[in-house]
């Protein structure tokens, strides 16, 4: 199988370069995770990316193949035009090879407060909810934070300090629409901004990558009306 | 430190939406761009009946039917973009099956009829 990986040494004066490799490879039910290991130990220990759980639970191997954004470890090789081209997420700055700083990603994250808030004493036992309210949560607790749908986001490309990004914005809509959450209001007053929440267009690149099949740009759009109906 | 970062958009794949999203776009700005032009004819064609002629004569000729057929796809192009960005907004179509069938509709018939427009231009 032929493969061109994207390459970077932050140690050399050198800018990122695209590597060819050819390895002997059978790719029936293997997966790209598979063969950037095979491609590690059999030809080049010095390729570096990110790997954990390799069953698309941890959200770190992330890569851009063949111009989209997949988690390495759920994507099968059949069917990959070749040579398979593999770039690290855009966008995010480079360590090394295929491995991202995520910082930026991580703190628009922490700015939607992504915990439930609630002031009251804490029950006994637990915070009840009810099926239908606990439905509510249903496509938005599955958020693995892999970085695919942000960082494939034009918005996020041209304003990556400022608009918070479908993962962001997936997970603030997921603890406004917690009925056991008593911060909506606040939590809306900082999405009320032209940047952080309004910079999205509804392109839907995050629905197309997200490998977990999830929908930010509904959620974004839940935000948008709830804005509408309390300036109403 | 400096990092350097991936984005180049020739290597990066933009699904449908993405596409009808920039000619949305793009369609905006050839819109808006071309307002002056188009007063400036229109002030032409009242002026006279040779400023009118002038006019009609410059939109017979070959470049004038192509840039008003390039206006034609754009009004019609950014009116159905917008629309279909305007049943986001109110939750309708916002699953990606149908959004990617929209983004096609749209597409395509934004090109059919800006080709009956042109089409029309020609006879």
């Amino acid at each position: 199988m032929r493969f061109r990986i994207y390459r970077y040494d932050p140690e050399s004066i050198g800018k990122p370069r695209m590597q060819d490799y050819e390895i002997e490879f059978d790719p029936q039910g293997k997966k790209v995770l598979d063969a950037l290991i095979a491609l590690k130990d059999g030809l080049d220990e010095s390729l570096t990316f990110r790997r954990s759980c390799r069953e698309g639970v941890c959200g770190s191997d992330g890569v851009n193949v063949n111009g989209r954004n997949v988690l390495a470890c759920v994507t099968p090789l059949e069917g990959l035009k070749q040579p398979i081209e593999i770039r690290p997420l855009p966008r995010l700055p480079v360590i090394r090879d295929l491995i991202v700083d995520m910082a930026q990603f991580y703190q628009h994250y922490r700015a939607v407060k992504p915990y439930l808030i609630n002031l009251e004493p804490e029950p006994e036992s637990e915070r009840l909810q009810s099926p239908e309210e606990r439905a509510e949560l249903d496509g938005l607790w599955e958020c693995i934070l892999c970085g695919c749908c942000t960082t494939s986001c034009p918005s996020f490309w041209w304003n990556p300090e400022r608009f918070l990004g479908p993962a962001a914005l997936l997970q603030g809509y997921r603890f406004i629409a917690d009925s056991r959450d008593q911060a909506s209001g606040e939590r809306l007053d900082f999405l009320e901004d032209p940047y952080r929440l309004f910079r999205c267009h509804g392109i839907m690149n995050c629905v197309e990558v997200c490998p977990k099949g999830l929908n930010p740009t509904q959620a974004i759009g839940k935000i948008k009306t709830l804005l509408v109906k309390r300036a109403l | 430190m400096n990092r350097p970062y991936f984005l180049n958009l020739l290597r990066i794949g933009l699904p449908i939406g993405g596409v009808v999203s920039i000619l949305h776009r793009a369609s905006g700005a050839l819109l808006s761009l071309s307002v002056p032009l188009l007063l400036y004819a229109f002030a032409l064609s009242l002026e006279s009946e040779q400023g009118y002629a002038r006019v009609c004569g410059f939109l017979g000729g070959g470049i004038g039917w192509l840039g008003m057929s390039v206006l034609a796809w754009a009004s019609v192009h950014h009116l159905l973009a917008g629309l279909r960005h305007l049943g986001f907004d109110f939750g309708y179509a916002d699953r990606l099956a149908t959004a990617r069938k929209t983004a096609w509709g749209a597409l395509l018939l934004a090109l059919v009829i800006a080709a009956g427009i042109a089409l029309r231009g020609l006879v």
